[in-house]
């Protein structure tokens, strides 16, 4: 009977501790063509929900940065929460008004579709509400929640710089094979013309060619 | 003691509350809706050697239940290789370790009849790395629990900061080194451009002074 009790406690007090601190991070990347929407549900109100993304891939061109991306948070009730646009790439935050199923969206403009990497968390910190509702919940599990969401953001960060980092070795591998295509392409065009140059100049003074004509 | 069936009745009570909402599988899902027609496509940049476990389903709201479609998946490495590849199915999941760092892409489409226009919500619970850890088996092997379990869970995220840290670190030491060479590449070049573009010219000076000199022209 007593280990009886000892495991449900177990039980329980695993069960709700993994309710309060299981952090869900999210991270991926998804094509953008038009619009692309990724929902995530937020368990409790006043969670802080917090997050970046980066336009990984772009084959841009000519110009040096690129148009942007909008980026908009629908919450459950059809509110915008957050509105960013024309960006590269950013971070966001807010706390959750109400729990529910979150809407976030990016918006491509432009017709080249862009990769965007991007990284949401959903952040819970019990408060004095759930410490009264629940006697298996000590002050040290919020000290562990608080913990554990400052380093789910230092991984956010961390992943928001690796983002950022493989779009850097994207522009790099760009310019490392550009310098060398165009500067051959470069020579040899070089070569080319000159030789057409001087082939022009010698059919100029060729015989088949009208003497006068020169 | 005395509370011994309560607390049971507890426990079954949230158990039953977390299947019925849903999230039995306290999970990171995400939910991503699949156009009726086409592939939609996830992906991310792992390293070598990392642990990815994914579960997806599809979202049973109203349309789903009446349409009983069904999707396929299929899992690709960076190279291509097909590691995952499943074909009608309402729920699945799978698990893999890298070989090789690089790409992997997830790619969902829809089987069997679908409406026009109306796509489907799947929900993706993609987890990789220290989060694919399974902490239960790790309590019970090593008998901790509570506390002790939730520091050793905190202990494994600072773990797995301080080897993104190492990573990142060498990836910039990399992209350093492509840059300067890259940067003295520039220079060479251009240099050698002007080289290249004088010598040209001095070899049509040359020609041209041969040939003229040969039609007795000079």
């Amino acid at each position: 009977m007593e280990t009886g009790c000892r495991f449900t406690k177990l039980l329980v007090s695993v069960l709700l501790l993994w309710s309060y601190l299981v952090t869900p991070i999210s991270s991926l990347s998804v094509t953008v063509n038009d619009v692309e929407c990724v929902y995530e549900y937020v368990l409790y109100e006043g969670d802080t929900v917090s997050g970046n993304y980066v336009v990984v891939d772009h084959d841009i061109f000519w110009s040096s940065d690129h148009p942007g991306i909008d980026f908009t948070v629908t919450s459950p009730a059809g509110n915008t929460v957050q509105t960013q646009k024309g960006t590269s790439g950013d971070k966001f935050e807010f706390k959750a008004p109400r729990s529910g199923m979150y809407k976030f969206c990016f918006h491509n403009p432009y017709s080249t579709p862009e990769t965007v990497s991007f990284n949401i968390h959903v952040g819970h910190i019990p408060n004095e509400h759930d410490l009264a509702k629940d006697e298996h919940l000590d002050p040290i599990n919020v000290k562990i929640a608080e913990l554990r969401e400052a380093l789910e953001t230092v991984t956010l960060e961390q992943k928001y710089l690796k983002a950022r980092d493989a779009r850097h070795r994207h522009t790099n591998e760009s310019t490392r094979k550009r310098v060398i295509y165009y500067t051959i392409g470069e020579y040899l065009l070089l070569a080319g013309v000159s030789a057409l140059q001087v082939i022009y100049i010698r059919r100029l003074f060729s015989k088949s060619v009208a003497y006068n004509r020169v | 003691m005395a509370g011994g069936p309560n607390e049971l009745k507890k426990a079954v009570a949230l158990l039953a509350l977390l299947c019925l909402t849903g999230r039995a599988h306290i999970g990171e899902a995400i939910w991503l809706t699949i156009p009726s027609s086409g592939t939609k496509c996830v992906s991310e940049e792992i390293q070598s050697n990392v642990v990815v476990l994914a579960d997806y389903y599809i979202v049973d709201d109203d349309h789903a239940h009446l349409r009983s479609s069904t999707i396929s998946s299929r899992v690709t490495s960076p190279y291509g290789d097909n590691l995952h590849h499943n074909e009608n199915v309402t729920h699945d999941q799978f698990a893999f370790t890298t070989t090789v760092s690089g790409n992997y892409v997830a790619c969902f489409w829809i089987n069997g009849q679908h409406q026009e226009g109306a796509g489907l919500t799947i929900g993706l619970d993609w987890k990789i790395g220290i989060a694919a850890k399974y902490w239960d088996s790790v309590a019970k092997r090593e008998k901790i629990e509570g506390v002790e379990l939730e520091l050793r869970k905190l202990e494994g995220a600072v773990e797995a900061i301080h080897n993104n840290l190492i990573y990142l670190k060498n990836r910039e030491a990399d992209m350093r080194e492509i840059s300067e060479i890259t940067n003295a590449r520039v220079a060479w070049f251009s240099i050698m451009s002007l080289g290249v573009s004088i010598i040209v010219s001095v070899f049509q000076l040359w020609y041209l002074r041969r040939y003229f000199q040969k039609k007795k022209l000079i």
